[in-house]
């Protein structure tokens, strides 16, 4: 290894679009090292695990990845604890498939982007962790942010610090993991996580209303997430969603679906799926699915299949618009209507993903308006490079809110080495 | 005391009059109180053995007398000290000598209910409690439910991310927030969220939540609110061993089974609160679990059953469920009394709260009663055994000369054997004044110093509630230089492709 040449490389941070140069971490004090030696050169590092976000956020200047995919051990693995200890590094994947072993689940459920991205892997802890993108549960169990219990990060100090513990409750101190999920990378490296974990439901079963256009389904999403029913997702996918013929959808027909899901023992689910049937008759004849035919469904939901890479609308851009829950059906119809683009809802409306027709825009002036009359932001989380280069990725945020968020970020990496311009238009140069 | 406060700003103590008056130009009428009898109440908060007057007592009534208070501060360089209901038991809002004290007590009307996006905005003031009555009526209730939930505010719930009895199945105040409006030091008010799922950019929502006041004041908070589940019901178990106890608490949860509720308190406590409440426990048992399941009906027989299986299946000596609301509350009575009833059999006593690994438990148990026996003082347990949250009751006598400072040592001790097997040093009362010396046990100066950093970023004069959560204060230019260690880096050798 000519490991040097690295560095002499990263100390000539004019050097730049000839090569991109990777390295490769292999522990944790690897990664101060690399981030303090980036800190003197002023060269910005790009924090990769597998790559498979990569696509998200503004374009970001720099030639060197900082490739943590080698730190992939499962640390702590405590099933009667609720809590699983893991390497940044360690693949989704795995990490899955091994709580899935003992019945546990994390509860966000988090989504797997490679469908919508076209990308071939699921990703990393640390990237999910960074990008923070729950799935249909979130109404219910809430965020990756409200399961990270615990983090071992470095700082663009070059510093490598602790946040939060290893139990489930704890108030000691302020709650910096709350700040690392969904910084995209742009406040500290993580290095190992710490998360809760939850039991996996013993069953599931989903009421599919049919037909329904999509504000009367943001209605009736709306009665069930007011039952005492326990509603853990509630989606709505109107007729167009099924035009591009994805996997899990495909069976289901061609009319809008709303999807009411219920979990936990199989009394309790198949008790609690009666009862909303019979709140929502004002709605329709409702159908019930249950366990395995439910769970693809949802994953359908979960993962943006309509929309996917490979699909009919794989070369639109995707927006993903979270709202107030009673105010998406409204929003996301004005705007498939005025776009002629497709949408699907999910959170009982809280959360619309847009793919909109191709403009050099993204259509985004017309999006930021919409959603900033009905309250809610919009990230544009699918869009060729040249326009991500031109508009801004995330939603911007009112001037004093977007001064502090600065202040923070300047508190964790002050020189801007971390995934420098990923969240900022303009701040990667 | 035993805790040293920042030392006073004599410059300031001297223009006293000064400020008062100033204040009086932005709150009128008796929103300022600056007489000594007056100001008595607001001397201490729910850590009571600590008690300072402040400089001044301000108690605006709109965002606007908020922000101008706080701009007059930072610009005249006064310290002040949010308060809510002054329910803290970690002394959160304990005053300063030349701090103004701003309490937020005015602020007492929910400002909408609104049910299609299950949220409540609310000013900061308004109880916890209030917050579920207002919308008990349509079934809806906010779930967080700290014990002192009839007099503690909302805005104080935020500040100090508060938990409850609930906690494990329903989050504690992070995961039940959805937005607030927050005044800076600065008098910059900023909204972030609102009625959405999640905030765009960072999540400050997630930070100021549970930042003791640190960050800035809160004069707006919009909670999510849940439907309450069609029914509840509670086992109540005894145990002969404490270990036996806890490997049921752990049985549980291994069998996929999150309990609404599931405390356990230890021999001496459950004698303070059968002496107290008369709820019928058990008192030859040496651990006592109240384990609530709720849910529909069926769901609940379902794992009442399950429960009690894995109760008996560790050895349970006792075991009661209940069949009623009366006999649930009744379970529930000495449980909620505990601290009361400790109150009773000794003249006083110190609330700790630590969490640990649940599987430590018996560990912890023993470490405590060690410590017991070498301090010389005694103490009841009791724990939200669900979630690893202790809560040790030390008894001693603040007459007899020297005990509080034993009971002090002893309760540092006890947080110290947390940290040591894997836990924190405060589950949900904060860290406030009454934690801040023991922080190095658990976090570096690294690791505070990246927090205190976090201050900067929203306080960098320090102003706001200062001496407390840290024990060592940094001057921001200080925390924010940038070490380059370049020039003599030893290269590492990391791969490169």
């Amino acid at each position: 290894m000519c490991t040097a040449a690295i560095w002499r490389f990263l100390t000539f941070p004019g050097f730049k679009q000839a090569r991109v140069d990777t390295l490769k971490i292999r522990d944790a004090a690897d990664v101060e090292q690399a981030v303090r030696t980036a800190i003197a050169s002023e060269q910005p590092l790009e924090i990769i695990g597998h790559g498979s976000k990569r696509l998200i956020g503004q374009p970001m200047a720099t030639n060197a990845l900082l490739d943590l995919s080698a730190l992939n051990a499962v640390v702590a693995y405590e099933p009667n604890e609720l809590i699983i200890t893991v390497q940044a590094g360690a693949p989704l994947a795995d990490v899955l498939s091994l709580i899935d072993s003992k019945n546990q689940q994390f509860a966000f459920e988090p989504i797997n982007t490679s469908a919508l991205l076209g990308t071939p892997d699921i990703g990393t802890i640390g990237g999910m962790i960074g990008a923070g993108l729950a799935g249909p549960r979130r109404i219910r169990a809430g965020g990756a942010r409200d399961h990270l219990l615990g983090a071992h990060a470095v700082s663009g100090f070059g510093d490598s610090f602790k946040a939060g513990g290893k139990v489930v409750k704890n108030v000691t101190g302020y709650d910096l993991c709350k700040l690392l999920a969904g910084s995209w990378g742009t406040l500290a490296v993580m290095t190992e996580v710490t998360m809760k974990v939850m039991p996996r439901p013993e069953s599931e079963r989903t009421l599919v209303l049919r037909g329904l256009d999509d504000v009367t389904a943001n209605r009736a999403m709306t009665v069930a997430l007011g039952s005492p029913f326990d509603v853990s997702g509630a989606a709505h996918l109107p007729a167009s969603a099924f035009r591009a013929g994805i996997g899990g959808l495909g069976d289901m027909g061609a009319q809008a679906l709303t999807l009411l899901r219920l979990e936990g023992i199989t009394a309790s689910a198949a008790h609690r799926a009666a009862s909303l049937m019979t709140l929502l008759a004002p709605f329709g004849a409702a159908e019930i699915l249950q366990d395995a035919a439910s769970a693809a469904l949802w994953s359908s939901v979960r993962d943006v299949k309509p929309f996917a890479a490979d699909g009919a609308l794989g070369a639109w851009p995707v927006w993903r618009i979270v709202c107030p829950p009673a105010t998406g059906g409204a929003l996301g119809q004005a705007l498939s209507r005025d776009t002629g683009g497709d949408v699907v809802y999910d959170w009982g409306g809280g959360l619309i993903w847009a793919a909109l027709p191709p403009k050099p825009d993204a259509q985004a002036a017309l999006v930021r308006a919409r959603v900033n009359a009905a309250g809610g932001h919009a990230t544009l989380i699918r869009a060729p490079e040249h326009i991500r280069r031109n508009i801004d990725v995330f939603h911007p945020q009112q001037e004093g809110l977007a001064k502090l968020s600065e202040r923070v970020r300047h508190g964790f990496d002050p020189k801007n080495i971390l995934n420098r311009g990923r969240m900022i238009r303009g701040a990667a140069t | 005391m035993t805790i040293m406060m920042p030392a006073s700003d004599q410059a300031v103590l001297a223009r006293r009059d000064e400020i008062v008056a100033a204040l009086r130009g932005i709150v009128p009428g008796e929103g300022v109180i600056d007489s000594a009898a007056e100001m008595v109440p607001y001397e201490s908060d729910g850590l009571m053995a600590y008690r300072q007057p402040p400089m001044v007592v301000v108690l605006p009534d709109t965002t606007e007398q908020v922000s101008n208070v706080l701009k007059y501060c930072f610009e005249q360089g006064i310290k002040v000290v949010p308060r809510g209901s002054g329910t803290s038991l970690s002394g959160g809002a304990l005053p300063l000598a030349d701090g103004v004290l701003l309490g937020l007590g005015k602020f007492k009307r929910i400002r909408e209910i609104d049910f299609d996006n299950r949220a409540v905005v609310t000013e900061p003031g308004v109880t916890n409690l209030a917050i579920s009555q207002a919308v008990a009526h349509a079934g809806f209730y906010y779930a967080p439910d700290p014990s002192s939930q009839i007099a503690c505010s909302i805005g104080g719930n935020v500040a100090e991310n508060s938990g409850g009895v609930h906690c494990l199945k329903y989050g504690m105040t992070t995961n039940n927030v959805l937005g607030c409006e927050i005044v800076l030091i600065t008098g910059e008010i900023l909204r972030i969220g609102g009625k959405s799922a999640e905030t765009s950019g960072y999540d400050l929502m997630g930070i100021i939540t549970g930042s003791e006041g640190l960050l800035g004041v809160i004069t707006e908070v919009t909670v999510r609110i849940l439907q309450k589940p069609e029914t509840a019901r509670a086992l109540m178990v005894g145990f002969a061993q404490v270990e036996a106890a806890g490997e049921c608490v752990a049985r549980i949860i291994g069998a996929g089974i999150i309990p609404g509720g599931m405390e356990m308190m230890d021999k001496p406590a459950i004698h303070a609160a059968e002496a107290f409440v008369h709820a019928g426990y058990p008192l030859d048992v040496e651990a006592l679990l109240i384990i609530e399941l709720d849910g529909p009906g069926v769901e609940v027989d379902e794992l009442i059953s399950r429960v009690e299986a894995i109760a008996q299946g560790c050895g349970s000596t006792t075991l009661q469920i209940s069949t009623s609301e009366v006999e649930r509350n009744l379970f529930w009575a000495g449980r909620k009394a505990a601290f009361p009833a400790v109150g009773r059999i000794s003249p006083d006593y110190l609330c700790m709260d630590g969490t640990i690994p649940r599987g430590a438990l018996p560990q912890a148990l023993a470490r405590i009663r060690g410590l017991s026996e070498k301090y010389g003082l005694r103490v009841a347990n009791v724990f939200h055994a669900g979630d690893g949250n202790l809560h040790p009751l030390i008894l001693y006598d603040a007459n007899q000369p020297g005990e509080m400072d034993k009971a002090e040592a002893f309760g540092a001790d006890i947080l110290r054997v947390c940290v040591e097997l894997g836990g924190v040093l405060t589950g949900e009362h904060g860290v406030g004044v009454e934690k801040r010396d023991l922080m190095p046990e658990m976090f570096s100066e690294i690791d505070l110093n990246q927090q205190q950093r976090l201050k900067c970023a929203f306080d960098a004069q320090g102003l706001l509630n200062p001496g407390k959560v840290f024990p060592t204060l940094h001057r921001c230019a200080e925390l924010g230089r940038v070490h380059v260690h370049g020039g003599n880096l030893a290269f590492p050798d990391i791969p490169r492709f």
